[in-house]
């Protein structure tokens, strides 16, 4: 994959005026210095900086900005906390980097219709504590929810271990208020949850920024379970751990979440300040939580319990009080930032497969690792069968770089065939684009570009990102640093 | 002229060499910068990023400033690398957050050194390290506040000053200064004599009083304008310590602990304070060595590490001596080495000593107030001290503890930081000036005296008679209650 960028040009001082005159002075980067610092998200593997960055506070904001962007043929990328790991908010080709941090408020929280309506930069966790006052939740749960935004969440359709029970991001997406990539403001969907006409905002969740960017959300909350209870299994092997989760499902259980921990992340965990106190020789963990009426949810637990130990756990903890409960989960949910720990840099991985599949594919993923001497650490939602290799390396040695993109190509091929596709939630990104014709036909991704086009028939969105090279609209030379990707 | 990777992805291999010394300072610590795998979750616990929004402002982004001045692609005097690390108040909640571990404070002072090397600080930050280093200015500056202090003019200065402009930092200087009064516990009724008696005898069984020296041996930090301004909290920790069966032993030869010089980036000369006080208190043989200020114990807990890095590249280039064993020779070297990982293993906050794991201080007369507790950034973030002063002050009987909301974040003080960034310090200092109002205590409690000094100045500055002060002051004025210092 080769993508060296021609960077566009800085924006000429009349555009940088007509910007701060909407934004104001603390709403706009245009030091190459200070740029740096966008030039990646939480994927590190790339690196390309913005031509500027623009804070904008509110729709009206967003819709002038990016219709002067418009007027003058650039082509931006929105961000939000630049938490992905897929290099989806990387400025391609220069863009204009469009951050949503400063448009944080909450506009609307209806606790009696369960909605509430949010700007793209509230943090995922900030909604759910601020509904929990009453008795809410929101329910996608991503691992970085302490910092990812939900514009973000919006645009990667972003799951996390709960969504096993309660589904991901666009089960709870009701309506969007989008400005389009010439400045255009529509509202896609609405209160109601069956909108007439085309799902649009279906079509909108999961885009990748592609389509534009959404100023605000209407999102739909739940209440918060009566009870819920969770599970550690300690497991000896990895195999083990996979035929508890299989034995589980099969008994009919749908617990709200089935996290699986290897040997290798449990090391990185228990080494770091979030140590959860995993016994550092098991070859695997298993956190099971189930929620619902409290009621039922001794039975579950005793179910689970059984499938684990007649699996071969060695041993069985269960939280008895919230903090306890945080304990057991801290090892899953801060295992990513654990993993610095381990080496100098960190390539993680996503990717699907049938659950069944999982030990199998394991073993795989395993053998590559050793195969080219790269540590693979594993943390996966094993209920849904979406893996997150963790492949560890020092980018400063070019031989590792090497072998770690050789590594990573071969468990996306494991994965697709054992009938596996190349992301789970991450999203494709910058990073996956090369890789869709393995899992799209030529067809699909024709359809995929028509609809881009149907949003962005300039290209200038989020430019250089899901479509492979081939795919997309003919923004020909219209866009100022979307020339990226297009031909081959 | 620095080299820029436009675009494309990173392949193996060092963009750059660090070129010298500037970048090697930070190349050398490619290891604890690698640790940052830009994850992002420290960005909502940073006070200047959810202030400003600009990643350039947040942990994560000022950790890649470094790398990239480390990787030779940034330049060092470079307005971005001098202003977003300058805008940094230093307060370590990104630690607290930090899955990785990363030791965003050790490297903030490394790059603190890095850019003052490139271009000299302002010179309110220069003129305090210097004052404070310095026997005869320090001591005549100190003299006058006390003067101005107690002749009662800062309050008068705080009420007719203009809020902004120059005369407002003085404004905010004075009211720093009226903070640091002596707090003013409430009258104790006629027959208190009687009733905290009945209230002692109705409480449950207290454990006899500790014989003298029995725990073992301790010696205070003294510090600089602890030592100046709350000379008071020194007493009263030495009196504590006493009547909790501590033997106190006075050190002579200690001074500053350079903890504003090592956040400056002044590592020579924070080194330098740090090998004095190690020497003095490494002769005292003592158990513990006890600070009561955040700032300083944190600092003092990472002596070893400062010291550990003592003859290093960049000193050693300052002195390419074929001499090793002269007077910074390599044994010199090795023994300070070793004391300063001998220090940094001793000190406790004074609040660990007498409250946590299980332990608690020595119970006290009643003492019917109540105090909002806000927690020192150095306390909780940068020595992961959390609970010990709640279990303090939870100990003192008809004392009623009230949480600051939002107390983990930092007040804004950070130093000098409400003078030399009266804007952003400000919009930090009155958001937690406003939470704090909102818990109607009477007296608010820290355990640093910039964070009293700082949220004191802000509550006077508001019109607000809040007391302010340390926890062992409490504990001090619930014994002195109960007649543990008479005779």
């Amino acid at each position: 994959m080769t993508s060296v960028a021609a960077s566009a040009p800085p924006l000429d001082q009349s555009l940088v005026r007509r910007i701060r005159s909407v934004v104001g002075a603390e709403g706009l980067f245009i030091d190459p210095d200070q740029l740096l610092v966008y030039e990646s998200d939480a994927l590190t593997q790339y690196r390309h900086p913005p031509s500027a960055v623009v804070l904008p506070r509110t729709t009206e904001e967003v819709s002038l900005v990016l219709a002067l962007l418009h007027a003058e043929g650039r082509a931006f990328v929105p961000r939000g906390a630049g938490t992905g790991l897929s290099g989806g908010a990387l400025a391609v080709g220069g863009s204009v980097l469009v951050g949503t941090a400063r448009m944080n408020r909450i506009l609307e929280l209806d606790s009696e219709n369960r909605r509430a309506r949010v700007q793209p930069g509230v943090v995922n966790s900030d909604l759910t504590r601020a509904a929990l006052l009453q008795g809410l939740i929101y329910a996608p749960d991503p691992s970085s929810q302490s910092a990812c935004t939900m514009g973000g969440n919006v645009a990667e359709n972003s799951g996390g271990p709960h969504c096993l029970k309660y589904g991901v991001t666009n089960r709870y997406v009701t309506g969007l208020t989008v400005v389009l990539p010439d400045g255009e403001v529509v509202e896609l969907g609405g209160l109601e949850r069956e909108p007439e006409g085309l799902d649009l905002v279906g079509a909108f969740v999961g885009s990748e920024g592609c389509f534009g960017i959404a100023a605000e959300i209407e999102l739909t909350l739940i209440p918060e379970s009566e009870g819920v209870r969770t599970l550690l299994g300690i497991f000896d092997s990895m195999e083990q751990a996979g035929r508890a989760v299989t034995d589980i499902m099969a008994r009919g259980l749908l617990p709200a979440a089935l996290e699986i921990i290897d040997s290798e992340t449990i090391r990185a965990v228990e080494a770091s300040i979030f140590a959860a106190g995993y016994p550092t020789d098991a070859g695997a963990a298993l956190v099971v939580e189930v929620d619902g009426v409290d009621a039922a949810l001794d039975a579950e637990v005793a179910i689970a319990r059984a499938c684990c130990l007649s699996a071969g756990a060695r041993e069985v903890r269960i939280a008895t009080n919230a903090e306890e409960r945080l304990a057991l989960w801290r090892g899953r949910k801060k295992a990513f930032g654990a993993m610095g720990r381990l080496a100098p840099d960190l390539l993680v991985q996503d990717a699907t497969v049938p659950r069944t599949r999982l030990p199998e594919v394991l073993r795989q993923v395993g053998e590559i690792g050793r195969r080219h001497g790269i540590l693979v650490a594993n943390v996966f939602h094993a209920g849904d069968g979406n893996l997150h290799p963790n492949l560890l390396f020092d980018r400063r040695d070019p031989d590792q770089v090497k072998k770690v993109e050789a590594a990573s190509k071969e468990i996306m091929e494991v994965c697709i065939r054992a009938g596996g596709t190349i992301t789970g939630e991450h999203g494709v990104g910058f990073d996956k684009r090369a890789h869709m014709p393995l899992v799209c036909s030529h067809e699909v991704l024709r359809a995929m570009a028509r609809l881009k086009e149907a949003f962005d028939p300039l290209g200038r969105s989020n430019p250089g990102k899901v479509l492979p090279d081939g795919y997309g609209p003919r923004s020909g030379a219209g866009a100022r640093g979307a020339e990226v990707g297009r031909g081959t | 002229m620095t080299e820029r990777v436009t675009g494309g992805r990173v392949t193996g291999g060092r963009e750059t060499g660090g070129e010298g010394k500037l970048g090697l300072v930070l190349a050398a610590q490619h290891d604890r910068l690698s640790n940052c795998v830009h994850c992002g979750f420290c960005l909502p616990a940073c006070p200047t990023y959810v202030r400003l929004y600009d990643e350039a402002d947040s942990p994560r982004g000022r950790l890649y400033l470094m790398g990239a001045v480390a990787e030779g692609r940034l330049d060092p005097a470079s307005d971005a690398f001098q202003l977003h690390l300058d805008r940094c108040l230093g307060c370590r909640a990104c630690e607290t957050v930090c899955p990785s571990g990363v030791e965003y404070g050790f490297l903030l002072e490394r790059a603190r050194e890095v850019a003052r090397d490139a271009r000299p600080s302002s010179f309110l930050s220069r003129a305090l390290l210097v004052a404070i280093q310095s026997p005869v200015p320090f001591a005549i500056w100190m003299g006058t506040s006390r003067l101005l202090r107690w002749s009662r003019i800062p309050s008068l200065l705080v009420r007719i000053l203009p809020s902004s402009g120059m005369l407002g930092t003085a404004r905010f200087g004075m009211a720093m200064l009226g903070a640091s009064l002596p707090w003013r516990p409430p009258a104790m009724r006629v027959e208190a004599g009687r009733a905290v008696r009945d209230d002692m005898a109705a409480s449950p069984a207290t454990t006899p009083p500790p014989g003298p020296g029995e725990r073992g041996r301790v010696a205070i930090l003294t510090g600089c304008i602890q030592d100046q301004l709350f000379r008071r909290v020194n007493r009263a920790t030495e009196r504590v310590l006493r009547a909790n069966g501590w033997e106190v032993v006075s050190v002579s030869g200690q001074g500053c602990c350079g903890a504003l010089h090592a956040h400056g980036g002044a590592l020579t000369d924070a080194r330098e304070m740090a090998r004095r006080n190690v020497r003095a208190f490494q002769a005292t043989g003592v158990d513990w060595i006890v600070a009561n200020a955040a700032g300083c114990g944190a600092t003092m807990r990472e002596y070893g590490h400062l010291l550990e890095e003592g003859a290093e590249p960049s000193a050693r280039e300052h002195a390419p001596s074929e001499d090793a064993s002269g007077p910074n020779g390599r044994a010199d070297d090795e023994r300070d080495r070793a004391a300063g990982r001998w220090f940094s293993g001793r000190v406790r906050d004074i609040t660990e000593i007498l409250a946590g794991e299980g332990r608690s201080p020595r119970r006290g007369a009643p003492l019917p107030i109540r105090v909002a507790y806000d927690p020192p950034c150095h306390l909780l973030h940068g020595q992961r001290v959390r609970t010990p002063p709640l279990e303090l002050l939870g100990s003192i009987p008809k004392v009623t503890v009230v949480p600051v909301p939002n107390g983990d974040e930092c007040c804004g003080g950070a130093g000098i930081y409400g003078i030399t960034h009266p804007d952003l310090g400000g919009r930090v200092g009155g958001d937690k000036v406003s939470a704090v109002l909102g818990t109607h205590a009477d007296v608010l409690v820290t355990g640093n005296p910039g964070c009293a000094m700082q949220i004191g100045a802000g509550l006077r500055m508001k019109g607000s008679g809040m007391q302010i002060a340390h926890p062992v002051e409490i504990l001090d004025e619930s014994y002195r209650r109960a007649g543990f210092y008479a005779g």
